[in-house]
């Protein structure tokens, strides 16, 4: 068909093929008719050399999708061997290649309306099944009269890429979901720790009052060490708290306005006896007419503390001063507060850590000064949650000056809503998007992370949350949506997860639906008594939950599938197809994972790939098939492998039925699926294994 | 005598609060729920409420805006105390009719400052 021209040999993985002027393709040698004349020859052959040795597929292709040309880099990306196979092979570009039908419409329409597409992305069946990422660079040749000849362009396997921007995704998201998990375990911690503690410091405090009463002065001194130990590990959770909060995003601000003035004056008054206690001298610098600010009154206050008790502590018999002054700057008043003292001073390198957690300028810092390592952290947090910022100067040996400045007046920008305290006020109820098919769980929390975490625990179990934030919200859902199952928790204003459950299980229509605790409050007794099915604490154990809640959320009306494959842009393209077909998707990725979901859910059917990573398809249809209450659920077997007959024998009598990939197109997997799954939902005609 | 009603769940915390109170001479009544708070309020009308918010059968926010809506009780100062340092409780306390709030654990002359200024003279 073609021959070598001038001194350009391999032309043996090009086909060429035109379309004539009526724009149905006929096959001609491109050397006869490519260009007019003959000496042009030379240039063509630098043509086809490009075509033939380029790294990116090209093609021409005829808008009903068959190939006019093919170079054999796109053989290659679509996994043949030649361009010959490719062109044998495909004929219908729309249902052989892409895995999405809807793609190459969507092609010729944009094509239709721009004559070109630059960086359309498609998945791609490959000659073995498997899917690959493609980028698409096309333009439209039309004839003299307009008509669309055929399309030009380029492919690239974008692949690798696409597979990068998931695992990149993937890492941010459980890192930003293992950030929060650290912030409400925090948050739920320090609420535990400080109960216990009030005991500790509250017992101390009477017994040494009763101690002097009674002149045992050796047990005052030791009550008092239980105090003031008590008092500093009180500090430390606060601490801790507050920290925790901020990174959870949940520290409020409340603006006020009060007299700048005054507020200094009670914060020197409070600490002035920390300050003197080293034999300091006290000084305020104050401005006149500082006026007022409007602002959150007890975050400045406390940064204030904190940077002139700190001055205080790390000065001996030196001098502390504050200086206060109000001044314009970038169409903002500020208000600026320097602590200056006279103490030991910073190297540049503690410093720079000075305003770290947990980092006091050195370890021994500690042991010399006390403190909790935590006060210039969170003054520096809570300056800039109010817009403005805190620095230092400072020396070794010459002490340091500390600067805190803030805007005269809260930005309404910074100012964060308080947690709602009435109904009214609480977040829209989350009805907007109920997914038919899904067992739906409401949860019933005022803590908006642990919405955030649940929905992300259970979106990949198939699982649809609905929340509510409050009792009454989450009690007239209960009566709306009637879901499988309720998550509750326990502390909610207005109306505790007490009084709600009091409610459900008094209600006759909503009764029967299974109700989980998932609290802080350990309170298993009171739970069980008032009719809940199960009790969990926080912080929320992810594989607990999630199979505590598999247990309550059977009621399904759609039959699950259990999809156990490694690669998880099959994964998501099964889930994708399965779901249009009204199943609801459970993902493996490898057998053992596999496994561990048979341990909490029935599906109605196993998708399974053989080459796996930790157990293969093999190892797990023997576990499988060994477990008595498993046995009888079909087994599909997907494979790119190509079955060998020792293999095949591993498998003969085992699974329903081996499906090679890419051999075997989207309808017929789902056809076989609908199949099998409407069988075994017969229970006279279980699946023949 | 000044009497002060204590709505307490948590044993530890309603006996050491209630002996250091009656040290300073209070007489304290107990109730270790929110209904037997209302109840309490109700028979022995008490010159000041301690009320914790986080509370089995009623919770604190609940029975006080029961107590705010009686005729009976709503002279009665509630002082809210809740073990949650957490954003908003504050707001929370006082929207629901708590006429102050504070923070456990307590800081106790801080505590009895606020009592103090609640208490009718």
């Amino acid at each position: 068909m073609e021959k070598p021209i001038g001194s350009v040999p391999a032309f043996s993985g090009v086909t060429y093929l035109r379309p004539d002027h009526r724009g149905s393709p006929f096959q001609i040698p491109v050397h006869a008719t490519a260009t007019p004349h003959e000496s042009d020859s030379a240039t063509e052959a630098t043509y086809r050399s490009i075509v033939e040795h380029a790294i990116e597929g090209i093609f021409q292709t005829t808008p009903d999708g068959q190939y006019l040309l093919a170079n054999p880099a796109l053989a290659h990306i679509y996994g043949y061997e030649s361009t010959d196979e490719l062109k044998g092979n495909v004929q219908e570009i729309a249902r052989q290649l892409y895995v999405d039908a809807g793609r190459r419409p969507e092609f010729i329409r944009l094509m239709s309306e721009n004559d070109s597409v630059w960086g359309f992305e498609s998945q791609i069946y490959r000659k073995d099944g498997t899917v690959i990422w493609i980028s698409e660079n096309v333009r439209v040749i039309r004839g003299d009269d307009g008509a669309v000849l055929y399309y030009e362009g380029t492919v690239e396997d974008i692949t690798a890429r696409k597979r990068a921007e998931y695992e990149l995704r993937r890492a941010k998201e459980s890192a930003e979901e293992a950030s929060r998990s650290k912030s409400q375990f925090l948050a739920n911690m320090s609420h535990e720790l400080r109960t216990p503690l009030n005991a500790i410091i509250g017992y101390s405090e009477l017994m040494r009052e009763e101690a002097e009463d009674l002149a045992l002065k050796s047990f005052i001194r030791d009550l008092g060490k239980i105090e003031s130990a008590g008092k500093h590990l009180l500090a430390l959770i606060n601490g801790v708290l507050d920290i925790a909060k901020i990174e959870a995003g949940k520290m409020d601000l409340h603006a006020e306005t009060f007299e700048v003035a005054k507020m200094i004056e009670e914060v020197s008054a409070t600490v002035a006896p920390v300050v003197e206690k080293n034999g300091n001298y006290f000084e305020i610098a104050a401005a006149p007419n500082l006026g007022t600010m409007h602002t959150d009154l007890t975050k400045v206050r406390q940064s204030l503390f904190n940077l002139l008790g700190n001055a205080g502590k790390f000065t001996k018999e030196g001098q502390v001063r504050l200086e206060v002054e109000r001044l314009t700057d970038s169409g903002r008043d500020w208000l600026v507060f320097h602590v200056r003292d006279t103490g030991v001073g910073m190297t540049p390198e503690q410093t720079q850590k000075v305003f770290e957690a947990f980092t006091q300028a050195d370890a021994s810092t500690t042991r010399k000064f006390g403190g909790t390592g935590l006060g210039l952290a969170i003054t520096r947090e809570f300056s800039r949650l109010i817009g403005g910022d805190v620095t230092v100067k400072s020396a070794l040996g010459q002490g340091s000056v500390f600067t805190l400045r803030v805007p005269a007046i809260l930005a309404s920008g910074e100012t964060v809503e308080s947690e709602a305290p009435s109904d009214s006020l609480g977040a829209p109820p989350e009805t907007a998007e109920f997914v038919a098919g899904q067992p739906q769980v409401l949860l019933i929390d005022d803590d908006p992370t642990v919405h955030d975490l649940v929905r992300r625990f259970l979106q990949k179990e198939g699982i649809q949350v609905i929340g509510a934030h409050n009792g009454p919200e989450g009690l007239e859902l209960a009566r709306k949506i009637r879901p499988a199952m309720i998550v509750l928790d326990v502390m909610m204003p207005t109306m505790d997860g007490w009084s709600v459950l009091t409610r459900l299980k008094g209600d006759p229509e909503l009764s029967e639906i299974p109700v989980v605790m998932l609290t802080m409050v350990n309170n298993r007794e009171m739970g069980f008594s008032l009719g809940v099915d199960d009790y969990m604490l926080k912080p929320i154990d992810r594989s607990d939950f999630v199979a505590t809640l598999r247990k309550y959320c059977n009621r399904q009306d759609k039959p699950t599938v259990l999809v156990v494959e490694d690669d998880v842009v099959t994964r998501e393209m099964l889930r994708a197809s399965l779901e249009k077909e009204e199943f609801v998707v459970v993902e493996a990725g490898n057998g053992v994972e596999a496994l561990e979901k048979l341990a909490t859910l029935r599906p109605a059917l196993i998708l399974l790939d053989l080459m796996m990573p930790e157990m293969d398809g093999f190892q797990f249809t023997r576990e499988v098939r060994e477990h008595a209450d498993w046995r009888d659920i079909p087994i599909l077997v997907m494979t790119a492998k190509d079955i060998a007959a020792e293999d095949r024998a591993l498998l003969d009598g085992q699974v329903s039925r081996i499906l090679q990939k890419g051999a075997c197109a989207r309808e017929e997997l789902l056809s076989e699926i609908s199949h099998r799954v409407a069988r075994c939902a017969r229970p006279l005609e279980t699946v023949a294994i | 005598m000044k009497k002060l009603l204590l709505v307490e769940d948590n044993e530890m915390n309603r006996d050491m609060l209630s002996r250091r109170l009656e040290r300073r001479g209070y007489e304290v009544l107990i109730a270790v729920d929110g209904e037997q708070g209302i109840a309490a309020a109700k028979e022995h009308r008490p010159d000041l409420i301690l009320m914790d918010m986080s509370l089995p059968v009623l919770d604190g926010w609940e029975s006080t805006r029961r107590l705010k809506q009686e005729p009976d009780t709503q002279g009665i100062p509630v002082l809210a105390l809740t073990a949650h340092a957490m954003a908003g409780e504050r707001d929370k306390a006082l929207a629901a009719g708590c006429n102050d709030y504070d923070t456990k654990p307590v800081d106790f002359v801080r505590l009895l400052g606020k009592i103090e200024s609640l208490l009718p003279s």
